[in-house]
């Protein structure tokens, strides 16, 4: 990745980006593979957010997220050779990511940060900046969303780190059982049965708090 | 169906993926059972508010962060995989290492060849005091040691040689010349 010297060399790279906006995964990555090194900032600009959020939803911290997904950035750019290309790179890219935010949750577990974590977690909640919500709706529903939105996150940190994954990647990201197997690491039948058990506790934790 | 059932096919129920009759069974519990009601809308309501979560944003630095990384990248991967640039550091290292051997093993040399290099190396060490006394009393007692050829050191010398010299030069005690 060159650092652009004038404007029009910075106007040819952005026709340059704007070809591979149009290409699939797999092209952009054979044209990285040719050579073509902007062709890794269009994969950056496609995944960034989407592994920012399925890491951020998978171990609940902001800015360790944003770190492991730089870290998945450079995993990608190190092995992109030995990249098998007959598969989708977002289950790769995926699979690393899942990898990561796993180890992540391993080492937090032995490591009693996690606590102070979690505390300041909540305090940042009271820093956020405010959101424009509906102003067609009516306060005590606002504040239902609102209270259902704190809600959810918290139902979904609460699952046991296995299962978390299976259910973020189900449910948010929209992964099929296929996919999710691969990314994993793990058959369709235990999946299946993660997601069923991670799906049953989510609704397990939620039902109370909704009525 | 029963409950334990219901929840145990739940998954497949709420993707749709039950067989026909499942299907059915399924619906007619639900229907019946107020619990499993329940539990279906909270898992539903659940959902549909985890995705509509506002998504997170990379911050402003993420993209500046990513190329510095990437470029330290490049730079340990040239180093790593590049073989003129192995070879040229290698040799770099070789060179390093010979003239830095080739250096100890003159020195080394060089100290067992003149022991005054060791002492020239080292700090100077303090005559003793001893010393001054001893070269006074020689350079008195032996001048000629300081000037060799001074005929005049050698006329007054009163040393047994000179003291035979002056013998030699004593006028007669008859002197027979007028």
């Amino acid at each position: 990745m060159t650092l652009v010297a004038n404007s029009s060399l910075r106007g040819s790279r952005q026709g340059q980006a704007s070809v591979f906006a149009e290409l699939d995964d797999s092209h952009v990555v054979q044209a990285f593979l040719d050579g073509q090194s902007r062709a890794f900032d269009e994969l950056v600009a496609r995944y960034q957010a989407r592994l920012l959020n399925f890491i951020y939803r998978t171990i609940g911290d902001r800015e360790r997220s944003e770190d492991l997904v730089q870290e998945v950035f450079i995993r990608i750019y190190r092995h992109l050779h030995r990249f098998d290309q007959t598969k989708k790179f977002s289950t790769w890219a995926y699979t690393i990511a899942s990898n990561l935010a796993k180890n992540e949750l391993r080492n937090r577990s032995r490591n009693p940060l996690v606590l102070f974590q979690a505390i300041k977690k909540h305090w940042e909640a009271d820093h956020r900046p405010l959101q424009f919500e509906d102003s067609s709706s009516r306060p005590d529903d606002m504040y239902r969303k609102r209270h259902l939105r704190a809600l959810v996150e918290q139902s979904v940190e609460r699952l046991p780190e296995h299962h978390r994954v299976v259910f973020v990647l189900r449910e948010l990201e929209g992964k099929t059982y296929e996919e999710i197997a691969e990314i994993t690491g793990c058959n369709l039948g235990t999946v299946k049965s993660r997601l069923n058990r991670a799906r049953n506790s989510f609704a397990a934790i939620i039902a109370p708090h909704l009525d | 169906m029963d409950c334990c059932e219901f929840r145990e096919k739940y998954s497949d129920f709420a993707d749709g993926l039950l067989e026909e009759e499942a299907e059915l069974r399924a619906r007619r519990h639900l229907g019946a059972c107020a619990a499993c009601r329940r539990f279906d809308s909270a898992f539903r309501r659940g959902v549909s508010a985890l995705r509509d979560l506002p998504s997170v944003e990379v911050s402003r630095s993420f993209g500046e962060r990513l190329r510095g990384q990437l470029r330290h990248e490049l730079v340990v991967r040239a180093l790593a995989v590049d073989p003129l640039s192995g070879a040229i550091a290698a040799l770099l290292v070789l060179v390093t290492v010979g003239v830095v051997t080739w250096d100890l093993a003159e020195l080394h040399t060089a100290r067992r060849a003149t022991p005054a290099v060791t002492t020239s190396a080292a700090p100077p060490v303090a005559q003793p005091v001893t010393a001054v006394p001893q070269f006074r009393d020689t350079i008195q007692a032996r001048p000629e040691l300081l000037h060799p050829f001074d005929p005049v050191l050698l006329i007054s010398d009163t040393s047994p040689a000179a003291d035979a010299g002056a013998a030699r030069f004593d006028v007669p005690a008859v002197w027979g010349g007028r």
